[in-house]
């Protein structure tokens, strides 16, 4: 059936006619309390039901946002859409205290004619919704009626695009991927042969409105017609062991979460609390969504094997919404590998072994590209593939592989249209630079792309050096420069570098003015920053034509050779922090 | 008689001195300071609230932090909360 079905529609119904009686998705409550769960036929019926309201009230490609919190209704929104070929547009909740608008930008790019949320969510929590997105239809996804459900005359196409996913453009430059049916069914299928089970149990903290989240596990139990038991995030961060907890309760064979949640796992660990936990049935632990770190993944296995936790299932990953969600992952019954090479070499972009102890940097494979999907390392500028022992920017190509970003010809152009020295096929640009070696196991090494990462999902520096200036006047316009680095523990972490005027040099006043930089940011991004560093006025690192040298301001960061311009700094010392940062990711170009 | 103001404040600047200490020098964090100016992101103020729970033994919801939004407002909130003391933690 999986092979033959045009779109998630006609597994749906398949699923719903076969074996209805089977438990498709199971919730666990937060605290404790009762599991709710739902089988495929009762999911079928839930989702004809909001189908019918899109299908009445809209016409096939209008977009539907996705403003629901986490739970069933938000998956029973999402598969509504695609019954009605109405475009859903997942999202995150908009903060309640934040002014910085994602939801905002993502509306005012894919002009959407509903929006889907629950009574409870929109009536009780979040009344402020309804005032902040007027212009919209709101379609309740909780609302359950006996009326026997309107079966739809027509199916979607293959070709029609299933749903945008908003995680690679800024609140500035919003960038929607356009994900058709056949896309999606692509990556679920190379996604069922790379894990290779019969019918698994899948099990997920991760959020609905991320790609990792609603593809890799929602959607693709329901691809292979499966068990996925869904926890909650904030479960998952009140207790991180919960996850681990819930996998050996319903015996969960595929599980996956961005490296910081594997770290989480471990410096949480009591063995009395997890004495009876029993993790041999985890098959399949994916680790995705940000970067990878060989310390992360050798202490989760020295920590969880005594739990029988096997280290051939730790499964380092490589995926981007680009690419629908895996671009990339390790065989079956192969144990991940992990190479030992020169830090000073990386640097340069050269793949060579390390020269001394000091110099070795422990780089993971993050697997071998998917049947389907090709992928090349690729010097981008004059557009010559390089070879096994050269870094450069990673490009893929396949029927995984989004057509564009939606209603954006020049984004598109640039992403998705790139070409490669005597290749007929357009391949995507992913940002990210990495190297396949000569058995074809691809390595990531750092990105060009300005991004920041935090616990998997991506923020742009650019809004938040808006969110810095638009604290105080004295905070300088286009005088700051966001960026990530790596802590410690592997995680990355932001750091904001900021011109101020001369005006505040009041030492009293220094602390103060980053102290609500440090609440600005906690307020629209929900990040911690790890360090906010205030230099004079004119110092911060631009080109001649005044553009800002976020890598160059980072290096110098890096190096702490900041320290000559600072006024004042958030961080008990800048260069103990620094001698921390994780070599492989300096080496962005 | 609950845990009083002071020992629940003192437990917070205690909590928070260790956690935030690489990020934040320790003569900022005071029961004044907003939580969110102390960098804790909802990650952050949940493992605050979660140890909270089990030295006090009540449950809390995680909007406490908006409503409550400083240390000192926290501590007296939850003075008028937490029920007989356990005596240790």
């Amino acid at each position: 059936m999986t092979q033959r079905a045009a779109s998630l529609v006609e597994l749906l119904r398949h699923w719903g006619e076969t074996r209805p009686d089977r438990v498709a998705y199971v919730f666990v409550a937060d605290r404790g309390g009762p599991a709710s769960t739902c089988t495929f036929a009762e999911l079928h019926r839930r989702v004809e039901i909001i189908a019918g309201q899109l299908r009445e009230r809209g016409r096939a490609g209008d977009r539907a946002v996705l403003l629901c919190p986490h739970g069933l209704d938000f998956i029973v929104a999402f598969l509504a859409c695609l019954c009605a070929r109405v475009i859903a547009v997942p999202m995150m909740l908009p903060r309640r205290h934040g002014v910085h608008d994602v939801a905002s930008a993502i509306i005012g790019d894919c002009k959407p004619r509903f929006a889907l949320t629950t009574h409870e969510l929109l009536n009780k929590q979040r009344s402020d919704l309804a005032h902040r997105y007027g212009g919209l239809e709101w379609v309740f996804a909780d609302e359950d009626r006996d009326a026997a459900p309107v079966m739809a005359t027509a199916l979607p196409k293959a070709e029609d695009i299933a749903f945008l996913q908003y995680t690679s453009g800024s609140i500035a430059a919003p960038k929607g991927v356009m994900v058709s049916h056949a896309g999606v069914l692509a990556n679920l299928e190379m996604i069922r042969e790379v894990v290779d089970l019969h019918q698994p149990t899948y099990v997920s903290w991760l959020p609905l409105y991320h790609d990792m989240g609603l593809i890799a596990n929602v959607l693709q139990s329901l691809y292979v017609g499966s068990l996925c038991v869904l926890l909650s995030p904030a479960a998952f961060i009140r207790r991180p062991l919960a996850w681990l907890r819930v996998i050996h309760d319903y015996r969960g064979a595929v599980s996956g979460a961005p490296n910081f949640a594997f770290d989480l796992c471990v410096s949480r660990y009591r063995p009395d609390d997890m004495a009876d936990i029993d993790l041999s049935c985890w098959e399949f632990a994916f680790n995705a969504a940000e970067p990878i770190q060989a310390d992360t993944i050798a202490r989760f296995i020295e920590t969880f094997a005594p739990h029988g936790f096997s280290p051939r299932a730790m499964r380092p990953s490589y995926g981007l919404a680009e690419a629908t969600v895996l671009a990339s992952t390790g065989r079956r019954r192969s144990t991940f590998v992990e190479r030992r090479v020169s830090q000073i070499g990386l640097q340069r972009h050269l793949v060579k072994p390390p020269e001394t102890s000091v110099d070795e940097q422990r780089v993971i494979g993050c697997g071998r590209e998917l049947a389907g999907e090709e992928m090349a390392i690729v010097d981008a500028e004059s557009g010559s593939v390089l070879g096994a022992t050269q870094i450069g920017e990673i490009f893929v190509s396949g029927v995984n592989v989004s057509k564009g970003y939606w209603g954006n010809r020049a984004a598109t152009a640039e992403t998705f249209e790139a070409r490669i020295h005597g290749r007929m096929q357009n391949w995507c640009r992913t940002g990210d630079l990495g190297f396949i070696d000569e058995t074809g196991e691809l390595y990531i090494t750092g990105r060009i792309k300005e991004v920041v990462i935090i616990r998997g999902i991506n923020y742009y520096p650019h809004d938040i050096e808006n969110t810095v200036q638009n604290t105080d006047p004295a905070l300088r316009r286009h005088g700051g420069a966001a960026f990530a680095v790596t802590d410690t523990l592997g995680n990355e972490g932001l750091v904001i570098v900021q011109e101020v005027e001369r005006t505040v040099r009041q030492q009293t006043a220094l602390p103060q003015l980053i102290a609500r930089i440090r609440e600005a940011i906690v307020i629209e991004y929900d990040i911690a920053a790890l360090e906010i560093v205030l230099i004079r006025t004119g110092t911060l690192p631009k080109t001649t034509s005044g553009k800002i040298q976020r890598t160059l301001t980072r290096q110098l960061w890096m190096q702490g050779d900041l320290v000559g311009l600072t006024i004042h700094s958030s961080g008990s010392s800048m260069s103990s922090a620094a001698s921390t940062v994780n070599v492989a990711f300096s080496s962005t170009a | 008689m609950g845990t009083s103001e002071a020992q629940i404040r003192d437990f917070c600047l205690d909590y928070l001195g260790r956690t935030l200490a690489r990020a934040i020098p320790s003569h900022e964090i005071v029961a004044e300071a907003r939580f969110a100016s102390l960098g804790l992101d909802s990650a952050s103020s949940t493992h605050l609230l979660v140890e909270l729970e089990d030295w006090l033994g009540i449950e809390l919801s995680p909007e406490v932090i908006f409503e409550y939004p400083t240390i000192g407002d926290l501590a007296r909130f939850l003075a008028g909360q937490s029920p007989a003391p356990d005596g240790c933690h």
